[in-house]
Parts: C-alpha cells; sequence; structure tokens
C-alpha cells in the first residue's frame, strides 16, 4: 500500500512537471513569436521612412541584423543585404508582399525544411509601391525546448527528489495508523478512517464468533475428557494413519504405556504381535477384537473403524479388563464340575448298595453295615448340599439375614461344645480364650465361620495336638484366632485353600471328610462382615487363621 | 512435498516399531524354546527371523528413497542412517534368536540346564532389547543411556555362566550339551551388545553424538 501511494505520488509530480513545462514552452513560443513580429514592424518602418527619403543609397549604408529585401511593384527584388539582387526571382506573389501591395502591411511565417527554424516576414508598402520586407529569424519549439534541456534537467531532479521524499511521508502517515489497528478490538480505534469503520465492524463481529466458537469447542473437549477419563475402559481413538488423536489415562494404564507423544503412532503405546494385528486390520476397515496379557492382567481389546464418506477415516480402540471376568469364569466352570463331581460320588455309592441290596446279594447280617454306609453317604450329600445353599446365599450378600450384637467368646464356647465329640475321637485338645468382644454381625454366620476354622483345626491335626481360638480386641477391632499345631498348608497352596472344593491332599480327602467348601464360606461370610482374613502356616507345623473384624 | 516427506518418515518409524517388535518376539520365543523345550515356539522364531530379515530389507529400500529423493539434512538426515544402522542390528538380533532357537531344538536336555542361570541372562538381553525399542519409540535419552550401562550387567552375567559351565566340564558332565549352552550364552551376550548398539544410535539421532564404545 505504502509503496502504491509513493508511485502514484510520484507519477503525479511528473506529470505536473510534463505539463507545466509544455504549457509554459507554449506561452513562452507565442510571446517570443509576438516580440519578433512587433521589433520586425518597428524596424520596417523605420527602413521604409529611410528609403523613402534617402533610397538606395540608406539601404546600402545600413548595417543591419536582419534580412532586408526591397521589392518593386511588379514584385522583382530591388535590392537585398543577404544575396545579389539580380539573380532572385520575382517576389511578388509572396503572401506577406501581396499583403503589403493590398493594404499597407503585411506578415507571414514560414516554416524551414528542417523544421528548426520559422522565418517570421514583415513586409512595409513605400508611398511610390515598393515594398520593403524584413525577415526575422526565429527558433521553433523544439529548438528552445532543446536549448532548455539542463536547466529543465535539473529542476526535474530536483522535482523528483521532493516528490520522493514528500510521497514516501505521505503514505507513510496515510498508514500508519491502519497498521497501528488494534485488531483484537476493532471498535476501539475511534476516529482512524471513517471508510474503514465497516470493516472494523465486521471483524471485531468475526473476532466474536470466532470466540465464541473455540469456547463451545473447548466445552465439548472438556466433557468429552470427563466422559473418557470417568471411564475405567482403555480408549484410544486413532486417525486413519494410525496417530493417537484422543486417549484417556485408562487406556496408558491398561497398556502399562507412556502419555505418547503428539501425533505419535499407536505403536508407540504397544507393539506386541496381537496389538499390531488388530490395529492393522481395523485401518483397513474391518472391526475386531484382540486379547492382551498386560502386567499380568487380560485385556480384551475391541476395535471399530471409523467410516466417512465410505473411507475408513480411523479407528476407535477400546480396552476392558477381564482379567476377573476371566477369572470368574473359570471358578464357575471349576465349580460346576466340582459340585457335579462331588454329589456324583457319595450317590454313586448310594445307588451301588442299594443295588446289591435290591438284588438280594446282600446277607441279613450285613444289611445294618450296609444301611449306616447308605446313611452316612446320604449325610455327606446333606452337609453338601447345605454348604451349597449356604455358600449361594453369602454369594448373594445374606440379604435376608439380620446383624445384631455377638459375643464372639461366647460363641467360640459354643463352637467348642459342638465340636468336643469330634476333638474326643481325633485326640485333639480344644482351647478357647481371651475376652469378651462384641461385634455386629449375623449370629448364624459367625459361628459357622468360626466353626469351619475350628473344624479343620481338629481335622487337620494330628493325634494330642492342640486347636485353640483365641479372641482378642485390636486398636480397630476384634480378632479371632484359631491356631492349631496341625500338618499345615504348603506355600504354593496357601492362595487357593479358599478356592471352593480346593482341597490340598485331593488323595485323602475322602478319609478326612468335608466338603472342600469350608474356607470358601469362611472367606464369603468375612467379606459379608468386611472382615479381613489371614492365613499363616508352616508344613508340619500348624496353621494360624486370623479373622480381623472391623469395629 | 515437505509434508509428504514427513509421511515417510513416519512411516520408517511405524516400520521401525514393528521391527522391534519383532524382534522382541523372536527372541522371547527362542528364550521359551530354550527354557521350555518347545519345539513349536522354536519354528516360531525361524519364521520370525525371515519376517525380520523382510522388514530390513524393506527399510533399507525405504531409507535410500528418502536419502536420495527428499536429501533430507541435520536431525532428519541423522533419523534416516540412525534408523539404517539400526536395522542391522536389529537384523543380528533376529539372527542370534533363531541361532539360540536352533541349539534349543537340536540339543539334549539334561539337569545340566537347570544348573545354569541362562534364564537371568535371557531376562537381561530380552530386557535391554525391549528398553532400547522403547527408548527409539520414545525418543528418550535416559532410557537409551540405561541401556548402554546395562550392557556390563550382561557381560557380568555370560562370564558367570562360563565359569559355571567350566566347572560342570572339568566335572565330566554333558560336555557337548555345555558348549551348545556356552554358544547359546554367547548369543544372549551378542543380543545385549546389540541392543546397546541401537540404544546408542538412538542417541546420535536425538543428540548428533555417536559414542564409540
Amino acid at each position: 500500500m505504502t509503496k502504491k501511494i509513493f508511485r502514484n505520488c510520484l507519477a503525479v509530480g511528473i506529470w505536473v512537471f510534463l505539463l507545466s513545462v509544455a504549457l509554459f514552452m507554449g506561452m513562452l513560443y507565442q510571446y517570443f513569436t509576438g516580440r519578433l513580429t512587433t521589433e520586425l514592424e518597428n524596424e520596417a518602418a523605420l527602413v521604409a521612412q529611410g528609403v523613402e527619403t534617402m533610397g538606395m543609397d540608406y539601404l546600402e549604408g545600413l548595417r543591419a541584423s536582419n534580412r532586408i529585401t526591397w521589392v518593386d511593384q511588379d514584385g522583382t527584388v530591388l535590392y537585398d543585404n543577404t544575396a545579389d539582387a539580380a539573380t532572385m526571382e520575382n517576389h511578388g506573389d509572396r503572401e506577406e508582399i501581396r499583403e503589403a501591395m493590398l493594404g499597407s502591411q503585411g506578415t507571414a511565417r514560414r516554416e524551414s525544411a528542417t523544421l528548426s527554424q520559422r522565418t517570421v516576414y514583415v513586409a512595409q508598402r513605400l508611398e511610390d509601391g515598393t515594398v520593403i520586407r524584413l525577415a526575422g529569424q526565429q527558433h521553433t519549439v523544439v529548438r528552445l525546448l532543446l536549448s532548455m534541456v539542463q536547466p529543465m534537467l535539473l529542476i526535474l531532479a530536483v522535482t523528483l527528489v521532493f516528490t520522493a521524499v514528500l510521497s514516501t511521508r505521505l503514505s507513510r502517515g496515510i498508514i500508519r495508523p491502519v497498521l497501528e489497528l488494534d485488531l483484537e478490538h476493532p471498535e476501539e480505534n475511534g476516529g482512524v478512517y471513517d471508510e474503514l469503520s465497516p470493516l472494523l465492524t465486521r471483524i471485531r463481529r468475526q473476532n466474536d464468533t470466532i470466540q465464541s466458537q473455540i469456547e463451545l469447542l473447548r466445552r465439548r473437549r472438556q466433557e468429552f475428557t470427563a466422559l473418557t477419563e470417568n471411564m475405567s475402559e482403555g480408549f484410544l481413538l486413532l486417525d486413519q494413519k494410525g496417530r493417537v488423536l484422543s486417549y484417556n489415562t485408562g487406556a496408558l494404564k491398561l497398556l502399562g504405556a507412556q502419555p505418547p507423544a503428539e501425533e505419535a503412532n499407536v505403536l508407540t503405546l504397544d507393539r506386541s504381535d496381537p496389538f499390531r494385528q488388530v490395529v492393522s486390520q481395523v485401518l483397513e476397515g474391518r472391526r475386531c477384537q484382540g486379547r492382551l496379557e498386560r502386567n499380568g492382567r487380560s485385556l480384551q481389546l475391541l476395535a471399530d473403524p471409523v467410516f466417512r464418506d465410505d473411507a475408513c477415516a480411523g479407528a476407535v480402540l477400546v480396552l476392558l479388563d477381564v482379567t476377573e471376568k476371566e477369572q470368574g469364569e473359570q471358578m464357575r466352570r471349576e465349580f460346576t464340575a466340582n459340585v457335579s463331581h462331588e454329589l456324583k460320588t457319595p450317590l454313586t455309592s448310594i445307588s451301588g448298595m442299594a443295588e446289591i441290596m435290591k438284588d438280594g446279594l446282600v446277607r441279613a447280617e450285613d444289611i445294618q453295615g450296609f444301611a449306616a454306609d447308605i446313611y452316612k453317604e446320604s449325610q455327606r450329600l446333606i452337609h453338601l448340599v447345605e454348604d451349597i445353599i449356604h455358600l449361594s446365599r453369602l454369594d448373594e450378600g445374606g440379604a435376608d439375614l439380620e446383624k445384631k450384637e455377638v459375643d464372639l467368646l461366647e460363641l467360640a464356647r459354643t463352637v467348642q461344645e459342638r465340636l468336643r465329640p469330634t476333638a474326643g475321637q481325633s485326640g485333639v485338645e480344644l482351647e478357647v480364650s481371651g475376652e469378651h468382644q462384641t461385634i455386629s454381625g449375623i449370629p448364624s454366620v459367625v459361628e459357622e465361620m468360626i466353626y469351619n476354622l475350628l473344624d479343620n483345626a481338629i481335622k487337620y491335626n494330628r493325634p494330642g495336638g492342640k486347636a485353640a481360638v483365641t479372641v482378642s480386641g485390636a486398636p480397630d477391632g476384634v480378632v479371632v484366632t484359631v491356631s492349631d499345631t496341625g500338618i499345615g498348608i504348603p506355600l504354593e497352596d496357601q492362595n487357593r485353600v479358599f478356592e471352593r472344593f480346593y482341597r490340598v491332599d485331593k488323595s485323602h480327602s475322602k478319609e478326612i471328610g468335608g466338603t472342600g467348601l469350608g474356607l470358601s464360606i469362611v472367606k464369603h461370610a468375612a467379606a459379608l462382615h468386611n472382615a479381613q482374613v489371614e492365613l499363616n502356616s508352616t508344613p508340619g507345623q500348624g496353621t494360624t487363621v486370623r479373622l480381623c473384624f472391623p469395629k | 512435498m515437505r509434508n509428504r516427506f514427513h509421511e515417510q518418515l513416519e512411516q520408517l518409524n511405524v516400520e521401525l516399531i514393528e521391527m522391534g517388535a519383532l524382534c522382541e518376539e523372536a527372541i522371547s520365543a527362542a528364550t521359551k524354546a530354550y527354557l521350555e523345550g518347545d519345539r513349536q515356539l522354536g519354528s516360531r522364531a525361524a519364521y520370525l527371523e525371515q519376517e525380520i530379515d523382510h522388514k530390513e530389507r524393506d527399510i533399507e529400500g525405504q531409507c535410500m528413497k528418502l536419502l536420495l529423493r527428499q536429501q533430507p539434512v541435520a536431525s532428519d538426515l541423522r533419523a534416516v542412517s540412525a534408523a539404517m544402522r539400526m536395522i542391522s542390528d536389529m537384523e543380528r538380533i533376529g539372527d542370534q534368536a533363531s541361532d539360540i532357537a536352533e541349539i534349543a531344538r537340536d540339543m539334549k536336555r539334561s539337569g545340566v540346564i537347570e544348573e545354569v542361570p541362562m534364564g537371568e541372562m535371557a531376562r537381561a538381553a530380552i530386557g535391554m532389547v525391549t528398553d532400547s525399542v522403547d527408548a527409539f519409540v520414545r525418543s528418550d535419552l535416559k532410557l537409551a543411556h540405561a541401556v548402554i550401562a546395562r550392557d556390563d550387567e550382561l557381560d557380568g552375567l555370560f562370564l558367570t555362566v562360563r565359569e559355571k559351565l567350566t566347572d560342570l566340564i572339568a566335572q565330566r558332565r554333558d560336555g557337548g550339551l555345555c558348549l551348545d549352552l556356552l554358544m547359546v550364552a554367547k548369543y544372549f551376550e551378542r543380543i545385549g551388545d546389540h541392543a546397546c548398539n541401537i540404544a546408542q544410535w538412538v542417541e546420535y539421532a536425538i543428540t548428533g553424538e555417536y559414542e564409540e564404545d
């Protein structure tokens, strides 16, 4: 803009200069022509007077700068001061002479062939009818111009310098307010140029629109982040080249990855084979899923392509932690298999013995023994079904059971009484000690817990061993400790004994009895009371189980 | 034009990550084949080795194209040249993994295997490869330095294994197997060296300085 203004100003300067030169030259030329003509007329009048009084002598004695010609009435040249009159042709048809013969004076102008000169002729008629003619040389405009070139160039140079300086200043002056416009607050630039105000208003309006749209986008983004950050699943959004557009911390946590750089490829988060396959498939536009193992957890990877205009524009990956689900499924499968097995074993015995009896293969005196066996097996079956029912009730959260104040020491004593006969048979000494401590709990469930633990302490003991229950208060609750001097549990089994139907010594489980659900019931019952179960065991020395009930 | 160049660089990075992942898989398959005597995993390692070779040629071609057509300068040039060096190290890792798998396939397994702390060497080597690829993926200079520092640990382990094997040979127990195990140990040690090289190239790509060892 500055440049354009500068150039225009300069052009105006040059044009003004040229026009004024032309005008000036024209006027100057006119003036010179007029001056010359007047001079010639005066001189012609003088010469005419001289010739009238003195005749040819005057002319010959005259020393004149201009050309003087004396023409006779018939046009023959009588005298010329620059040429020989005798050789000159008849001048009667010359314009100025004819004019002078008709009137008393005549003027004419003639250009020379080269145009560089112009001759002005003035003719004066004498009394006797002859004509005196004076001719004056005048330079033409071109010559005049050429003769003035030097000063004109000087003037031109000065003009140019002046115009340049002035136009620079001018253009800067015009531009400066425009440059200093505060486009952030367009309408506060009061009184710069009126012509700019529609533009500024427009800018202000667009600024407002942009601001509100940015605000809207920011809010959308926040909502989106809040949404994805608060889901426990991992979330990844990819573009069609596999760059990460968006992710949540859940995804990083599940993959055990660090935050990716801006526009980094998704393979920087994880590059395992299943992950790569899922990514490459989904970017080809096929939805697919995969399974990953990360930090000991099982992850399910769901990938859906995102289509835009019928082309794959990216993909959404969702990561789910399915460890618990898989474990749960595994446990359910095992449980079903175990339950059917455990139910079938006594039933097979019962059915077998009943069959023999039915076929009359049993002697009358043996029937009682068989009946006792059948009774024992059916009792086992009943226990098993009772335990399963119990467990499923605990699984459902024991909603139908009411909590009340329970004295744990009293409860332990009751259990001790119930188990005295069993202990007697196994030759195990029972001991209950400690202080009276109460918790809020479901009496039957808590009793069952202590019963199961003490029962185990007796069952997995050796003759002459000891099983003890201690109730004591702790700063944050009540602790019931059941310890024995029995066979203990090997380290590798300690984590699994709380699983349903898990038996450390599978081959002797039938002799020992029990359903394999005891500790499982303890675990679930403890969970119902928000209690912690701790197991400490040294093989060959004994096992200690601590139940920590919160206050 | 420049955009296209950056896209190609990005593509190169992705392929390098994939090649690194293949290496990790190959060496963990080889290790498992060695520790558990799993023949299927052994052939998987051999298959991965071929994949790695293919990848190396692919990446090499890409690098040449980038160098010739785009004539990168400064850090871009460093990235491309570091990539060219890295792939040859990765390719060597793949070779050594398949060599380990081959030895594991042919050796006669015996109690000696349990006595040699090869598992530790394998873990250290796998850890170094994983970390060197991670260092590349994340342009993590600190991790690259950590990998370079861990090379001594692996060298120490190699010496321990060698001593153990010398003892076993002196006791005249399974001399042939001991030699096989020495080879395996050496391969793991070499894998560690290559991981270390990769880490040095990562450092070069980031800082422009290459540390000679």
